[in-house]
């Protein structure tokens, strides 16, 4: 089937344009990036249709990748169903985002650079879905990680926007540190990564084990899917260009962590604790970043913190063992979460890159298009029937009540808030006087088409795509647990009510919010503030160990203490050599006392000594 | 014929040496395409030694052995195996590209300059091949002569105090090898690695576990001094930053190896039970080596101490992959040996690069060159990506196959030494962040220019290099691991101390 | 008839054992009767003459090698290591005269008394080295001593070499003195000075003479360490080389020190074999103050002259090292040992005597600065015979030092090998230092030009550097040699 051509093309055309893009025009960078995209796209389309039901996986061995005693990696891909939907999010939406930044990076510096950079990301991105076993996936989620640093960090000049991109890559490393040592227990245990091996034979594995690995399994995870208490890089990934925000921090990338854990999912229905732990970071962060989104002026900052919140969705449907609900919401998400973003840039393209919402408002006059698609992705992504956000959140929130009743009513609140901050942020932006001094101007139909057909899948995706049903027999699931209408009636409440209070404070009664802001001020700048995580990161762990790293260990220990005892030893051996020189005092009498000294110790020694001799 | 071959990329360099010492000392430039010459032909004889090489069996192959002198009866024995193979190409491809590299930088004396290049190629490649302890350590002292001068004549400001502690450090530790050395002979009655190893083995001779302590710390001491591991680093920092260019890239590349190399080809298969009963420290040396290199690195100011510390990190791996007696930890740690050769060589030339330009190590200078010299960052990029093991690239695969053994042998120390992954991180990206990226200053924008064609002709093999290892490692990989399989097999091996240690031995004794 | 026994008488084979000795001193005194005859302009005649006396000198050992044996009713041994000790004594010599021509012009003080009391010493040498009783053995110290008081103080109107010259005379006759009283004794207990005999004798009952054999033992020790300057008898070495002329502080260092090794090892491993177990702690100790007196001193000198003087009491440890080992091994390494370093230590005096200037005012090591650059050649010789001071690889230091630890630790002397080679760790700190003024300092300019090489010069480098490679790179034909002498000894 030619698996390997999937991720192939966008390499191409990353090396095309990477090595001669500098001296292309820019329809003929468009023509190999966009071109190269939409091609894998097509050979998706076609490889899935060629493989018609794919009940089970099918495998394609290219060549050993590492091979050391009875460790045997093989550079293999792999296509499931749980690949599938991936490779179709993937590759549709990178697609639309592909056109769409045409009309948003046309006027950027580096463009050429900038696609260079976004085929690589597909490339690397569709390694990690295809791949067979943890090391070729461990391929793609390095990689995932190196585009997003080069992203974030497009404006190179701008301190702020390398440092996001620092961040984002040493934050995913930390958590690649328990992905790799998930990998060597793995290893250990199964003398073996690829995939097919490593479940047939975990559930033989004794469950200290299988929690051991899914806990580290799932640091990963929190690193690449900004989980707590990793997720700080993603909000400052919104440096990046905004397409950028919305193909790798909203639709793909972040949602590998997801992607992965579901992979995983026979070691973590055999380790139920780390089932249990999943879900609590999921739910801590899904209503953590939540809180935070309330806050922010930044139009950016609300959506990355709402895809916080949303990941945090994700992982309590893993934890809460819908796996299938999970990838669900994973996929729904990537349509309104994206076109958020789109929309999101197509204003800030608008007012000129201006993204603070207090100078914004009374748009949907000025950009209706941007208006009415955006307003389809925030209906999806506040859970209104029958828009895509309500099927997947209430799957998972009905399997989480399953679980532990808790968690569904922590998650219902959350809804909640997602409602508020989103229409807050729709009402603050489309609605009211504009408050700023741009004059806004639509974007090109090269922007809004995609735009107009992110709003048709956040309107219809979620009652078109049936995930679960496509996904049930691959995680073995059960039978569906009965649709409860209470629950499902709450949870939809709770958004609805969201909107309404967002439509209070900011249409009805403008300045209430202010009014309410001051009355709790103090809470009030906390949340603003983040919570001051940043802060509390830099004073706890970066400074300690930056600081005691110059100060004691360059310092002290190695100028002082190491290379001070090396060159103790050489003065010293200096100084034996002044004193011995002295002896020589150039003085002929004491040279004769010396012999004569000497000479007496000697005779008496040796006298004595071949006395002894017998 | 093929014999001949391995003593042809032997004494081509030396050749050229002495014909170098002949050449008019006017003409730089002389000197300069007579290097790059010798060099370049020396690479290629070694590639006709890779072509003939039998990589079915990864044991010695090319052997010579010519009585030398009578009494003490030394040998000139040579061969290659499966690791030293590459070693020996490492150090036929580094030596052109730092000929090419000095091409503009040295001026003064260049005739001496390029003369010592060869003479180390010489004392490097023979280290590689000596298969005669005597022979072995002939060529050890011979490596280090040119170096001493290459620092102290070439260097930067400190480069007196930088030469004599390297020269000082090493001749301490090859003291003590030295000893062991003689020690060892007037056991066996002859300088032959393998007859030695045979009697050791066989229970010819008879080491009580304290005598082969003692030796097996001597040999190590000079070895762990040179590859430099924790707390014997202190050397190659001073080394590194007042070396030229070309220097360090030796310096680092190759000659950090001959400790690593030693460790492997000596170490273990002569003093198994020593080894393993140190292992515990030693690998513990290694990760605080690791983790320490890592975070003084970070902080840093200079653009070649940074670097120099890393190569600790690095090098810390190396050592944690031997000492894991892992067909893993043993492949991984062979494998880093040619990464770090690569990648951190590379990264020296880089700097050396920059300070051509800049004439600054200071990364406080820099900043925003990639605004002015985008194909240099690019490069400097993906060599960084490389040293910090990004998948795809070179170190990750060593990296990846070290922790692997070190995990199987003792999940704690891949713990540990996990973190350096992550501080690998921290390190090079601050630097590239802090040299390449941010506004573009008047003496950057000025001074710095982006590679020039000859400048390419030495960067891109490398770059080639750190795909190709990153890609197909099974190029390299399947005769080192027949070697370090044998490795491990000796070094269980011993009569017949073991026997009380290790039941076993009879399966084991079988070779 | 009675001419033909008068011939018979003549060349009897005693005379051809003694033949060295005979060619020296007849040329030596040719050279005293010459000099007032010739005049000055043909004066590197003497030079000439006496390198020519040397070479037949040597040419005259090997035919005594042939005709090997006793001689003079066995007051005299003509064997290998016989042979091996003449050969290089008068080697020694003949490297000693090479630099010297150029050195003696400067200083103008070019006469045949010079080269007259060189041949003179050397001879002494010669004897001591066959010398197989022990009133030849002192006959031949004092011989090879009094010639070389006055070379020290050779440059009559330069104060320094005066002073070197008294003390050396004043310390020198002390300790010799010291040297005779073991004589006595040894000869008041046994009642024989042939050591073959003593030997015997003693080997046969060694409870009895243990005690007075120790003590004479003691008091030889006195006299030959004083003569290959080991502590704690050192103290001369220092202020005697660097104030002798240079051409005589490098035949200091290696004539004499030579012979009395030779004689060394002949008393100590025969006649005092049998008590080796009460003098080979003394012996251990000496070597190792030595070696350690010696490099830690070096360290910090600034004058190459006294530099040099102190690493060759270093390097007398090391031969005290192989003395220690009291075995055939230790003699044939030590005798190896003294081989290479005739060649490098002169060759490095040479150097230091090429560059002195006259009247002998730059001989400090900063006048060496940037060398590399003003004259190359001189540079990479001194270099090579620094590298082999070191005891780099591929040079005759190197095998030197390394047989001499082999067979140290052939004898168990773990502990001294250990802090022996460590000790060379520290030397290499002085002998790089002068490797790094030479090439990484630029030449001070006020210094003045450095004397030009003349062709004769570049032989006196050559010579010892290819001798010093050669040792370095084959060493098996002199080792050889050396272990068959060492093998003779008994």
């Amino acid at each position: 089937m030619q698996l390997w051509l999937i991720p192939l093309l966008p390499l191409a055309g990353f090396a095309i344009n990477g090595l001669f893009g500098r001296r292309f025009s820019k329809s003929l960078v468009n023509l190999v990036a966009i071109g190269s995209v939409l091609l894998s796209f097509a050979w998706v389309l076609k490889t899935l249709y060629g493989l018609g039901d794919l009940s089970s996986a099918h495998v394609e061995h290219y060549f050993t990748w590492i091979q050391s005693g009875n460790l045997s990696i093989g550079c293999d891909f792999a296509v499931d169903r749980l690949t599938a939907v991936m490779l179709l999010v993937v590759t549709g939406i990178g697609s639309l985002i592909h056109i769409y930044s045409i009309g948003y990076m046309a006027h950027e510096g580096g463009y050429y650079r900038f696609f260079a950079y976004l085929n690589l990301f597909m490339f690397f991105m569709l390694t990690l879905v295809l791949g067979a076993n943890f090391l070729v996936l461990f391929v793609g989620w390095e990689g995932v990680g190196l585009c997003s640093y080069l992203l974030i960090g497009f404006y190179f000049d701008k301190q702020f926007a390398t440092n996001a991109g620092n961040k984002a890559f040493i934050v995913n490393r930390i958590g690649d540190f328990g992905f790799s040592l998930a990998m060597f227990l793995i290893f250990i245990n199964f003398h073996s990564l690829d995939f097919a091996t490593v479940f047939h034979a975990a559930p033989g594995a004794s469950e200290a084990t299988l929690t051991t690995i899914g806990l580290l399994l799932m640091v990963g995870a929190c690193g690449k899917s900004a989980q707590l208490p990793l997720y700080v890089w993603l909000p400052d990934a919104m440096a990046g260009p905004t397409p950028v925000s919305a193909l790798i921090h909203a639709a793909t990338m972040v949602t590998a962590g997801v992607y992965m854990t579901a992979r995983s999912w026979v070691i973590y229905t055999h380790a139920p604790d780390a089932m249990h732990v999943i879900a609590i970071i999921g739910v801590a962060t899904a209503v953590f970043a939540a809180t935070i989104g309330l806050a922010q002026t930044d139009i950016k900052k609300v959506f990355a913190y709402s895809t916080v919140s949303q990941l945090g969705y994700m992982f309590i449907g893993i934890g809460s063992g819908a796996f299938s609900a999970g990838i669900y919401h994973l996929v729904t998400h990537a349509f309104f979460k994206a076109l958020l973003f789109l929309g999101a840039g197509s204003v800030i393209h608008a007012l000129s890159g201006e993204q603070d919402m207090s100078k914004m408002g009374g748009l949907r006059k000025k950009i209706p298009w941007t208006f009415v698609t955006m307003m389809c992705a925030a209906v999806a992504i506040a859970g209104v029937p029958p828009f895509a956000g309500f099927y997947s959140k209430d799957a998972i929130l009905v399997a989480a009540h399953a679980q532990a009743p808790w968690i569904y009513w922590v998650g219902v609140i959350t809804a909640g808030m997602t409602a508020f901050y989103v229409f807050r942020a729709m009402f603050l932006t489309f609605f009211g006087e504009y408050r700023g001094h741009e004059h806004p101007h639509e974007s090109s139909p090269v922007m809004l088409i995609p735009l107009g057909l992110l709003a048709l899948l956040s309107l219809g995706g979620g009652y078109f795509f049936r995930v679960p049903e496509f996904l049930a027999e691959f995680f073995h699931a059960g039978p569906e647990a009965p649709e409860d209408f209470t629950l499902v009636a709450i949870s939809v409440a709770a958004g609805v009510i969201g909107i309404a209070l967002a439509w209070v404070m900011y249409l009805v009664k403008p300045g209430m919010a202010d009014s309410f802001a001051g009355s709790v001020s103090g809470l009030y700048k906390l949340v603003y503030n983040k919570f001051f995580v940043d802060e509390i990161y830099d004073a706890a762990v970066v400074n300690p160990i930056v600081g005691g790293s110059r100060s004691v260990l360059w310092k002290v220990v190695d100028a002082a203490g190491i290379d001070g005892i090396v060159n103790g030893v050489g003065s010293w051996a200096r100084g034996v050599g002044g004193v011995l020189r002295h002896i020589q005092s150039g003085n002929i009498r004491s040279y004769a006392t010396w012999v004569v000294f000497g000479s007496v110790m000697l005779i008496v020694a040796m006298g004595l000594a071949g006395g002894l001799i017998r | 014929m093929t014999v001949n071959l391995l003593t042809v990329v032997l004494f081509l360099p030396l050749a050229g040496f002495l014909a170098a010492l002949c050449l008019p000392r006017a003409s730089s430039e002389a000197s300069r395409r007579w290097a790059l010459g010798i060099s370049l032909v020396t690479f290629v004889a070694s590639l006709g030694l890779l072509g003939w090489f039998d990589r079915s069996t990864g044991g010695e192959q090319f052997a010579l052995d010519i009585p030398w002198v009578a009494s003490p009866n030394i040998h000139f024995a040579i061969s290659v195996n499966g690791v030293s193979l590459w070693l020996i190409l490492l150090s036929t491809l580094l030596t052109p590209i730092c000929v090419l590299i000095s091409w503009r930088s040295i001026r003064n004396r260049a005739k001496e300059y390029y003369a010592f290049l060869l003479l180390l190629e010489f004392g490097l490649i023979g280290v590689f091949l000596a298969q005669d302890l005597f022979l072995f350590f002939v060529f050890w002292e011979v490596s280090l002569v040119p170096m001493y001068f290459l620092i102290g004549i070439w260097g930067h400001d400190r480069r007196i105090y930088a030469t004599l502690k390297f020269f000082l450090y090493t001749m301490t530790g090859s003291m003590l090898m030295l000893t062991a050395i003689i020690y060892l002979y007037n056991l066996a009655h002859t300088f032959n690695y393998w007859a030695i190893l045979r009697m050791m083995s066989s229970g010819e001779i008879q080491l009580n576990s304290q005598e082969q302590m003692l030796l097996f710390l001597a040999f190590f001491i000079a070895f762990a001094i040179k590859v430099p591991l924790f707390p014997l680093h202190t050397w190659l920092p001073d080394a590194h930053v007042e070396a030229p260019t070309a220097g360090s890239i030796m310096l680092a590349s190759v000659m950090l190896k001959m400790g690593t190399y030693g460790i492997l080809h000596f170490c273990l298969p002569l003093f198994p039970n020593a080894a393993h009963r140190c292992s515990g420290w030693i690998a513990v040396l290694a990760i605080i080596g690791i983790i320490y290199g890592a975070l003084v690195a970070m902080v840093q100011p200079n653009m070649k101490k940074l670097v120099a510390y890393s190569s600790v990190s690095h090098l810390g791996f190396v050592v944690l992959g031997i000492f894991s007696f892992t067909q893993q930890g043993l492949d991984g740690a062979v494998y880093q040996m040619l990464n770090h050769g690569i990648s951190t060589g590379a990264l020296f030339l880089f700097v050396g690069l920059l300070y051509e330009r800049r004439h600054s190590l200071e990364i406080a200078d820099y900043g925003g060159v990639a605004t002015v010299a985008p194909w240099l960052s690019t490069a400097f990029l993906v060599t960084t990506l490389a040293s910090i093991g990004l998948p795809t690239l070179n170190n990750f695969v060593g990296e990846f196959l070290v922790l692997q053994g070190s995990a199987i042998a003792n999940f704690k120390w891949t713990v540990w030494a996990s973190l350096g992954v992550i501080f690998s991180a921290c390190y090079m990206l601050w630097l590239y962040q802090r040299v390449f990226y941010g506004p573009t200053g008047e003496a950057v924008r000025s001074h710095v220019s982006d590679l020039r064609a000859r400048e390419w002709v030495a960067v891109l093999p490398l770059l080639a290099m750190m795909v190709w290892m990153g890609v197909y490692s099974q190029t390299f990989l399947p005769s080192v691991g027949k070697v370090t399989a044998q490795v491990l097999v000796q070094s269980e091996v011993n009569v017949p101390y073991r026997v009380e240690t290790r039941p076993h031995a009879e399966v084991a004794r079988v070779r | 008839m009675s001419a033909d026994i008068v011939v018979s008488n003549f060349v009897s084979a005693d005379m051809l054992r003694f033949l060295p000795e005979i060619i020296l001193t007849a040329m030596g005194t040719a050279l005293m009767v010459l000099e007032p005859i010739l005049n000055k302009r043909t004066s590197s005649l003497f030079g000439h003459l006496s390198i020519a006396a040397l070479l037949a000198g040597i040419a005259g050992a090997v035919v005594a090698y042939q005709h090997g044996g006793l001689a003079f009713g066995g007051m005299l041994r003509v064997d290998g290591f016989a042979t091996f000790f003449r050969v290089l004594v008068m080697v020694v010599g003949i490297l000693t005269i090479l630099p010297s021509y150029s050195f003696l012009k400067r200083q103008d003080a070019e006469t045949g008394e010079f080269h007259a009391l060189l041949l003179f010493s050397i001879t002494g040498q010669c004897l001591m080295a066959a010398a197989n009783d022990l009133i030849i053995i002192f006959i031949g110290l004092e011989i090879s001593s009094i010639a070389s008081y006055i070379l020290a103080g050779y440059l009559r109107d330069d104060k320094r070499s005066n002073e070197a010259a008294l003390k050396y005379f004043l310390l020198g006759s002390f300790a010799t003195a010291f040297f005779l009283y073991g004589v006595a004794l040894v000869y008041g207990e046994t009642g024989s000075i042939n050591l073959s005999v003593v030997h015997d004798l003693v080997a046969a009952d060694p409870g009895i003479y243990g005690a007075l054999m120790g003590v004479a033992a003691a008091l030889m020790f006195v006299g030959l360490g004083f003569k290959v300057s080991a502590a704690p008898f050192q103290m001369w070495a220092p202020d005697v080389y660097q104030g002798a002329p240079t051409p005589v502080s490098a035949f200091l260092s290696a004539g004499p020190k030579a012979a009395a090794f030779a004689v060394f090892l002949r008393i100590f491993l025969t006649g005092f074999a049998p008590i080796g177990r009460a003098w080979e702690p003394l012996v251990w100790l000496s070597a190792l103050a030595s070696m350690t007196i010696g490099n830690f001193a070096a360290l910090r000198q600034t004058n190459m002259k006294r530099m040099l003087a102190y690493s060759s009491i270093a390097h007398a440890g090391y031969v005290l090292v192989a003395l220690t080992s009291r075995s055939e091994v230790g003699a044939a390494a030590a005798m190896f040992y003294l081989g290479a370093y005739g060649f490098m230590n002169i060759g490095a005096f040479a150097v230091v005597s090429h560059l002195s200037g006259r009247g002998e005012t730059r001989t400090s090591i900063d006048d060496l600065a940037g060398l590399g650059q003003t004259q190359p050649m001189t540079a990479a010789m001194l270099s090579i015979f620094l590298m082999s001071l070191i005891g780099v690889p591929l040079t005759g230091g190197f095998f030197g030092k390394f047989y001499i630890f082999k067979a140290a630790l052939d004898s168990h002397l773990v502990w001294l090998t250990v802090l022996g080679l460590l000790n060379s760790a520290v030397a290499a700190y002085y002998y790089l230092r002068v490797l790094v003024v030479m090439y990484m300092r630029d030449p001070v300019e006020s210094a003045g030009p450095v004397e030009p090489l003349t062709p004769g010069f570049r032989l006196a480098l050559i010579v010892p550097a290819i001798g010093t490679l050669f040792l370095g790179i084959f060493p098996s034909w002199v080792l050889n040699f050396a272990g068959k002498s060492a093998a003779l000894l008994k």
